[in-house]
């Protein structure tokens, strides 16, 4: 790495960055049941980035033999690049974040196809009927990152995850439903997430009714990021930048139910998205983004907070083969204090909604979703009374987390999403 | 590459063994809005290996080719660790084949700079129109040479040139912000992007219009689709279904997608196509070295095939397709659409819309998606028709059904067949975005869900 940003220095370039991932992924996958194949990928890939005359230039590769090819690259491509508002960052004290877990190097293909294997017994006990696909996961990296302000660092990270799809095909009654868990740790997940797969079976057994109308919804931990999908968006520098965020103006002011906080933040020890600096060598931090629902801060990299005169807040993100752009790292919901059975029990008629298909398709900056409900459930006098499909559920999340009648008080990780449950007052089902 | 493939080949024992190597060289240009996000040029060498052994698959992914043998040795092994029953793939011929390709005009050939003009020419166009917010224009051109070898003695070397141009125009109004794009492209060279001047006008016109537009009332409506919507419906609503890894180990869904049963009138074929020369799914030979060919799905309404690998070709006694394909050599072969279709009939658009009293005409896509029995997918824009004529710009909607109530509303097929491929594509088992082209004539489909407002 060191002669890849000597040889950009020698060249001319006035600031280089080097930045490199290597990692060891294997899967065990289960189909129809059956243990089916075990995958392993070695990947490696180094990027360079340097400013020229004042302009970004970028190029990537995976074959390090020939690093002069890389550099040439990277000048051609700075003869058009961005202007460069930013410097590379100093050397900054960086304090170690937990995404490491030694154990999860050392697991045994074994042991994760007896896991696996183990899920799939537990499921087809309760309901036969299923077809199962599992994988379990485990995985290694390593990053990298050195540049000409003397920045020299290294970190590995490990992740552990399990998944669960389970299918049924019947005449016009299709059913899948898909859990999984992924943590920087291992944990042994087969028992809660079968157990989580065959209590939603069991409520799928009846089908319900819903005639088309507004009616009070809740949507659970898995189908919330549909819901946080604007917000994201609308946060991110870039889409600051660009002027197309809603959330342009909305700094300290309200913009969401005063129940709801959130907070972005890659400290948290083994949240799926932690590392101790982003990828631009910014030691990570957390950064209030929503407090008693008033807007706190966008999310920002290097060259989007230059461009509009702001610091980074460490959210630059990429691979070896990309420039930075700005990402959100764990989203971090806080929890509520009703329980998800209250929540059920305060409904006279409404639906759960689980998981969708279509979401991210329509006006998504706006905050307008039209999602077809793909698991989903009726509420009857404060009782689950069955599932309900073909319908559609359509709404504005904006306007949804100003609805909010209550927040769940057990929360969890769907990706890098940590959310509770929401209880909102009204959703248009139509179908 | 051929000799130190089968060399190392030779060196391992097992079931079958294959191997795939890419050696791809990339440019790319990306604007949003007055700025360049990004320009240069990336290059990249990988394999991944698949190994069969008593019945268990394994899959290993490298980049480094000088350590190939190592590879193959631990592949094989893992291999072994996933004994389950047996596997068989359906026999083909093994063949060694050196396809190379030259495109009209080889990107390689222009400069960094010509590409940068003509995009920045794009562009200035995409933001051209006084509500324009934003663009974002994608230009991309991918030379790949990926060689195949097989333990059955199989060599096919394949050499690709992928040049593509996305075009979104972003209009804003207060809170109503619209976007369109286009893509353009697909498998051949820079003159596939040139002179698309009219196109970028069109993106821009489009999204400046959709402003204007109307949220319509959700319910029911007989709504006419556009080519490019239609070709997403058989891709989404029906394709997807016809692949047969979802079907090849599943007694139940096999009862359901039986061959002989009827899903749509008799004026409805769904074809998927690899050789056509040009289009976003174009390939000669899969990611198996199996021959691509012409696949009929549903001919006359009565499903009559579906698409293969070789393993769930063997286990369900038919003929492969050729549909075998990976995005790239990080990951190994699934079943995959190509190039997936609905053919044109005799109506024209006019006559469709001007028999309708309350319909919809939806045009363009933003995306779709099904879970095997039901499907979305989001138009760009659309109009209301009234006693036979388009009447007010409606925003903002989306299309659901069921797919098997939803084949059979089709009432009318057009006579105007148009495929769509740019960048993007599909994705599926982890492995997004796959090139593909989609297509078909204008539809008519009764009794289709409109959410919206």
């Amino acid at each position: 790495m060191e002669k890849i940003l000597n040889e950009a220095l020698f060249k001319g370039a006035k600031g280089a960055e080097v930045y490199r991932e290597r990692g060891e992924i294997t899967t065990v996958n289960f189909q129809s049941n059956r243990l089916k194949s075990i995958d392993t990928s070695f990947q490696e890939g180094t990027g360079l980035r340097i400013i020229k005359d004042g302009k970004i230039g970028f190029s990537s590769t995976t074959n390090l033999n020939d690093f002069t090819s890389l550099v040439k690259s990277a000048f051609v491509s700075a003869q058009f690049g961005q202007k460069a508002l930013f410097q590379f960052p100093s050397p900054n004290k960086i304090n170690p974040v937990n995404c490491f877990d030694s154990q999860v190097p050392l697991l045994k293909i074994e042991d994760m196809i007896e896991e696996g294997e183990k899920s799939i017994e537990l499921i087809l006990k309760e309901a036969p009927y299923f077809e199962c696909e599992v994988e379990v996961e485990k995985g290694v990296s390593e990053v990298a990152i050195l540049n000409s302000q003397g920045l020299k660092y290294s970190y590995r990270k490990s992740f552990y995850a399990f998944s669960i799809y389970a299918f049924l095909a019947k005449e016009k009654n299709f059913l899948e439903i898909e859990e999984g868990e992924a943590n920087c740790q291992y944990h042994p997940y087969s028992d809660s997430l079968a157990e989580k797969i065959i209590q939603q079976a069991q409520l799928s057994k009846k089908l319900a009714k819903i005639s088309p109308g507004t009616y009070p919804v809740i949507f659970t931990s898995k189908a919330m990021p549909i819901i946080f999908q604007a917000l994201k968006r609308g946060i991110n520098g870039k889409m600051v930048q660009k002027k197309v965020s809603p959330l342009l103006s909305k700094i300290g002011k309200p913009i969401v139910s005063s129940s709801i906080n959130i907070t972005d933040d890659a400290t948290l020890p083994y949240g799926i998205s932690s590392s101790p600096i982003d990828a631009e060598g910014i030691p990570s931090h957390s950064t209030p983004i929503v407090r008693e629902g008033v807007l706190k801060n966008f999310i920002y990299d290097l060259q989007t907070a230059a461009i509009l005169k702001a610091k980074s807040t460490a959210n630059g993100s990429r691979g070896y083969d990309s420039l930075p752009s700005p990402s959100t790292t764990n989203f971090l919901v806080d929890e509520g204090k009703m329980s998800l059975e209250d929540m059920i029990a305060d409904i006279k008629e409404g639906i759960i909604v689980d998981q969708t298909i279509g979401s991210g398709q329509g006006n998504v900056l706006m905050g307008e979703f039209s999602v077809n409900l793909d698991l989903g459930y009726k509420i009857e006098n404060g009782k689950i009374v069955g599932r309900v499909k073909d319908i559609m559920v359509s709404g504005n999340s904006y306007d949804l987390l100003n609805r909010v009648v209550g927040i769940g008080k057990t929360s969890r990780f769907v990706g890098s999403t940590k959310t509770p449950p929401f209880y909102f007052s009204q959703i248009s089902v139509s179908g | 590459m051929k000799s130190y493939l089968f060399s190392c080949l030779k060196k391992i024992k097992s079931e079958y063994v294959e191997i795939r190597y890419e050696d791809i060289t990339s440019v790319y240009i990306h604007y949003v809005g007055k700025e360049l996000e990004s320009i240069g040029e990336s290059t990249e060498k990988g394999g991944g290996i698949r190994a069969k052994e008593k019945g268990g698959w394994s899959f290993v992914s490298f980049n480094n080719l000088d350590k190939l043998s190592s590879y193959l040795n631990f592949a094989v092994k893992q291999a072994r660790l996933a004994k389950t029953n047996s596997i068989n793939l359906v026999p083909v011929p093994s063949q060694i084949k050196i396809i190379p390709t030259t495109p009209k005009k080889d990107p390689r050939q222009i400069s960094l700079e010509e590409k940068y003009k003509l995009c920045t020419r794009y562009n200035k166009i995409l933001l051209s129109a006084k509500e324009i917010q934003t663009s974002d224009l994608r230009y991309a051109d991918v030379h790949t040479i990926k060689y195949f070898a097989n333990s059955e003695g199989t060599y096919i070397q394949q050499e690709r040139f992928w040049t593509v141009l996305g075009m979104a125009a972003i209009a804003r109004r207060g809170n109503n912000i619209q976007s369109t794009h286009e893509g353009v492209g697909g498998v051949g060279g820079y003159e596939l992007v040139e002179n698309q001047e009219e196109k970028a006008e069109e993106t821009v016109r489009r999204a400046s219009n959709l402003l204007n537009a109307k949220p319509t009332e959700k319910g029911k409506y007989t709504v006419v689709i556009d080519p490019k919507l239609s070709g997403v419906f058989a891709h989404e609503a029906f394709g997807h279904l016809s692949e047969a890894d979802f079907l090849y180990e599943n007694e139940r869904l096999l009862k359901i997608m039986r061959l002989g049963r009827v899903f749509g009138n008799q004026n409805l074929n769904i074809v998927d196509e690899p050789p056509i020369p040009g289009e976003g799914g174009f390939y000669l030979y899969d990611d198996e070295g199996v021959a691509s060919r012409k696949t009929y799905l549903i001919r006359e309404g009565r499903l009559v095939g579906r698409l293969h690998s070789r393993e769930t070709a063997a286990k369900m006694g038919e003929e492969p397709t050729g549909n075998a394909r990976a995005i790239s050599y990080e990951y190994p072969p699934i079943v995959r659409m190509s190039n997936t279709y609905i053919e044109p009939k005799n109506m024209s658009k006019e006559e469709m819309i001007s028999q309708v009293k309350r319909g919809i005409y939806a045009k363009g896509f933003r995306g779709g998606q099904t879970n095997l029995e039901m499907f979305t997918f989001a138009p760009e824009e659309g109009y209301l028709i009234e006693n036979g004529k388009l009447t007010k710009l409606i925003r903002d909607f989306n299309l659901t059904g069921n797919i098997f109530t939803t084949l059979k509303n089709i009432d009318a097929v057009g006579n105007d067949l148009v495929l769509f491929t740019g960048p993007g594509g599909c994705g599926k088992g982890g492995q997004f975005p796959l090139p593909v082209s989609t297509g078909g004539p204008h539809i008519r489909i009764r009794d289709l869900v409109v959410g919206g407002k």
